[in-house]
């Protein structure tokens, strides 16, 4: 049996991390997209503080990526490097609209909503562009690793592909109504959220049948259990739970990893021949540690504040009567 | 006519990073200032105070939204553009620098979205400055952390670069060695003077012209109690300024000293050697410029100085850095005339604000602020080439040769010639969308976010 390969571990939990607060707004911005008066309530007081968050947590990935495999770069450059720019034009337009629409004043043709809305889209398409590099890395569609390109025809042209990112699409409509709370959509969340496992396991199928192992029933059940214990009153409010659904939402990206490692692309390579070596394994570990230790610290104390401002919105006190427009359900 | 690969990706990630310092400095400026106003409002309870760190917040939070999205599009450009020099980068304790400064910018990120979001929770004067203070820490490290990056470029060290060159290997890798090369004090030293001055002078510009354009008494008042700020801090800065950059010569002199000699435009070794301004070079003969006799051997304080002739022309950066350094010295002397006599002025109580010709003056000193700045990054960075690791690693080595990037590389493009400006415009809306009255009145903590 082989050894753990702890660069791949610590960097799949960052990406876990990332792209868990990724797909939580990700969901808020279907929500702002479908219904933006109802679910506006609900959803900014999340978004707003958190995009920030998710940001920092985006450019933590790619520099302990970059730490990790340091060979990986001009590849990777090579194959996706357009799909990379689109996803880096997406990013300014996310950043750009959210910024100007929490301080914008004017209501004219371009107001809070339609910024808002905005954000909701580019966060959908980087949604998308994420998911089209995922489901390459995963199932090597579109991949032409000899000649290190990737070509968006062929990567349509594989069945999967495009359930892929459908089957994600559907478990992210799914799932928002738990995360935000929307009792009202109480009843479609759990079929509309296994009609997307379902359509993800096929897409995974018609990639390779060895995807759906064993391992597939981690996720698969970790993904509808919420959705499942949100039919009831007495469990909703557990999994409705910003900080309880955020971290099944990490452990469910992490028991993905079995579909990246030890092989990426389908088989197409071995992730341990990637990784860095020699003293650099060491400082990756030190950095990771005392760094880990940091952002735990500090996420704490984020947390932290948020409680407070939960109990100050609860409390009755005059003083406090301020701070409740503005304070998220952690 | 195809222009080559290689010379597009330099070209956009120079503008990239030419655009993205521009709202980086701001960011810092704002921070500094936040930092400052929190701190006078806390000491003094004076409700001008209150009302701008009320107000400075507001364009914080978008020049941060702005600055992060520009960040990344550098950070994955870097591997995009230039994987060769990002995978040596990796192999080498480089890449800690940059993993060091992730947590730089979690910590601003952090205590910035804990003020702003939730500052009304800390109603102590003193807890809300103590907030800004990590935020400050936090943006100005992340700075620090970058020309660590940019010292390693200068000076490459951490690794045999001798069997790098022979073999391509990267062998005997020392994983913290590039947080010190013999360039990272000289460098660290003079952009944390340099660039919180261009953000804190972009403030000041401001101030002076709304001033003017202020009817409001109380608006007024605000702009003074800012302005005061905003010079006494570039003063202070202005002079490190300066210190720092007689020190960047010497490091030039010692460690790139062919960059030296082309931004003094050297052609030959020498001693007592007149300091060239501006002119250029004609053959082997410098043409239409101002020769100053002795100046640099006393400038540079070193009896021999290096001339182009010592290095085969192959190796030459563009001489263009002769006129951007020479622009940038002049332009420098003016900017710091300019303060001392507004602040001169401002000390004999000459109320140099109720002037407009000077308030227009800092209005254009604020210009020539940025374009000093920007001045001198780029001497720095033509003064490097050909190379991106000097003497290691040429920019043409270092690029990718995927055209794909091509026409996505032209929409980053056009998207931040609409982006930058707009976002300037925007917070200056911002800085004022609400009533001076109700900034006056309101709490100081935190800002007006639509949700």
């Amino acid at each position: 049996m082989s050894t753990i390969n702890w660069l791949f571990e610590v960097n799949f939990v960052i990406f876990s991390v990332f792209l868990a607060l990724f797909l939580t707004e990700l969901m808020g911005g279907v929500l702002l997209l479908l219904a933006y008066d109802r679910a506006k309530a609900k959803v900014l007081p999340y978004i707003v503080p958190i995009w920030e968050v998710t940001g920092t947590f985006a450019a933590f990935w790619v520099v302990t990526s970059d730490f990790a495999y340091p060979n990986m770069l001009i590849p990777v450059a090579d194959l996706f490097g357009g799909l990379i720019v689109v996803f880096l034009i997406l990013i300014v337009a996310r950043n750009a609209s959210i910024s100007f629409a929490e301080l914008i004043t004017k209501r004219g043709w371009v107001d809070e909503r339609k910024l808002y809305q905005a954000y909701a889209i580019a966060t959908l398409l980087i949604g998308v562009v994420v998911l089209v590099a995922l489901s390459a890395i995963v199932s090597g569609a579109g991949v032409d690793l000899s000649n290190l390109s990737f070509s968006l025809g062929s990567w349509l042209a594989n069945p999967g592909s495009a359930l892929y990112v459908l089957g994600a699409v559907v478990i992210a409509v799914g799932l928002a109504p738990v995360f935000y709370g929307f009792e009202e959509l109480r009843r479609l969340t759990l079929p509309v959220t296994v009609v997307g496992v379902l359509v993800e396991a096929g897409a995974l199928y018609l990639y390779a049948s060895s995807f759906l192992s064993a391992y597939f029933l981690i996720p698969t059940v970790l993904t509808i259990l919420p959705a499942l214990l949100f039919q009831s009153r007495q469990t909703a409010p557990i999994v409705s739970h910003k900080l309880v659904f955020a971290v099944v939402a990490v452990v469910i990206v992490f028991s993905l990893s079995y579909l990246v490692y030890p092989t990426a692309f389908n088989g197409g390579i071995t992730v341990d021949a990637w990784t860095t070596t020699g003293p650099m394994v060491g400082a990756y570990y030190v950095l990771s540690v005392v760094g880990a230790l940091f952002v735990g610290l500090l996420m704490a104390l984020y947390l932290a504040v948020v409680q407070r401002s939960l109990q100050a919105r609860t409390s009755p006190s005059p003083s406090s009567a301020s701070v409740a427009p503005n304070s998220p359900n952690p | 006519m195809s222009i080559p690969i290689v010379d597009f990706d330099r070209f956009l990630f120079a503008f990239t990073i030419g655009s993205h310092i521009l709202i980086v400095s701001l960011s810092i400026g704002l921070a500094i200032m936040l930092c400052a106003v929190e701190f006078l409002s806390a000491r003094s309870k004076d409700r001008y105070y209150g009302a701008l760190a009320r107000r400075l917040v507001r364009p914080f939070v978008v020049s941060f939204g702005i600055g992060t999205a520009s960040g990344i599009v550098m950070a994955v450009e870097l591997v995009n553009l230039f994987p060769g020099f990002m995978t040596l980068v990796s192999k080498t304790g480089v890449i800690s620098i940059f993993y060091v400064e992730i947590f730089a910018f979690f910590l601003e990120t952090v205590f910035l979205v804990v003020y702003v979001y939730y500052g009304k929770l800390f109603h102590g004067r003193y807890t809300r400055w103590l907030l800004t203070l990590p935020i400050v820490i936090g943006t100005l490290l992340s700075a620090v952390l970058i020309v660590m990056v940019n010292a390693w470029m200068n000076t490459p060290n951490g690794f045999d670069i001798g069997t790098y060159l022979a073999t391509g290997a990267v062998t005997g890798v020392d994983p913290w060695a590039p947080f010190l090369t013999p360039s990272t004090g000289y460098e660290v030293f003079h952009v944390l003077a340099t660039v919180p001055l261009t953000g804190i002078m972009m403030i000041g510009g401001f101030f002076a012209y709304r001033y003017h354009k202020s009817s409001n008494p109380d608006e007024r008042t605000l702009f003074v109690k800012g302005l005061r700020i905003t010079v006494a801090l570039s003063l202070v800065l202005v002079v490190l300024t300066v210190i720092s950059g007689v020190l960047q010569i010497e490091n030039l002199y010692r460690y790139q000293p062919l960059k030296y000699a082309a931004m003094e435009l050297n052609v030959n070794p020498g001693t007592n050697l007149p300091e060239t301004v501006f002119g250029w070079l004609n053959g082997t003969t410098v043409v239409g410029a101002i020769q100053i006799p002795g100046l640099q051997g006393i400038l540079s304080d070193h009896a021999n100085v290096p001339g182009l002739s010592q290095y085969p022309s192959s190796d030459w950066p563009p001489l263009i850095i002769h006129d951007t350094f020479d622009t940038m010295v002049l332009l420098g002397v003016l900017l710091g005339l300019f303060l001392f006599g507004y602040a001169g002025l401002w000390v004999l109580k000459r109320r140099p604000f109720d002037r407009r010709f000077l308030a227009w003056g800092f209005v254009v000193f604020t210009v020539v602020t940025t374009v000093v700045m920007e001045l001198g990054w780029m001497t720095d960075e033509l003064g490097r080439q050909p190379w991106i690791v000097y003497n290691v690693m040429t920019v043409s080595q270092a690029a990718s040769t995927n055209s794909d990037l091509f026409y996505p590389g032209l929409v980053i493009i056009a998207a931040y010639i609409f982006l930058v400006p707009f976002t300037f415009w925007f917070m200056a809306r911002v800085f004022r969308s609400k009533s001076i009255e109700a900034d006056l009145a309101g709490p100081t903590e935190g800002t007006d976010v639509n949700y």
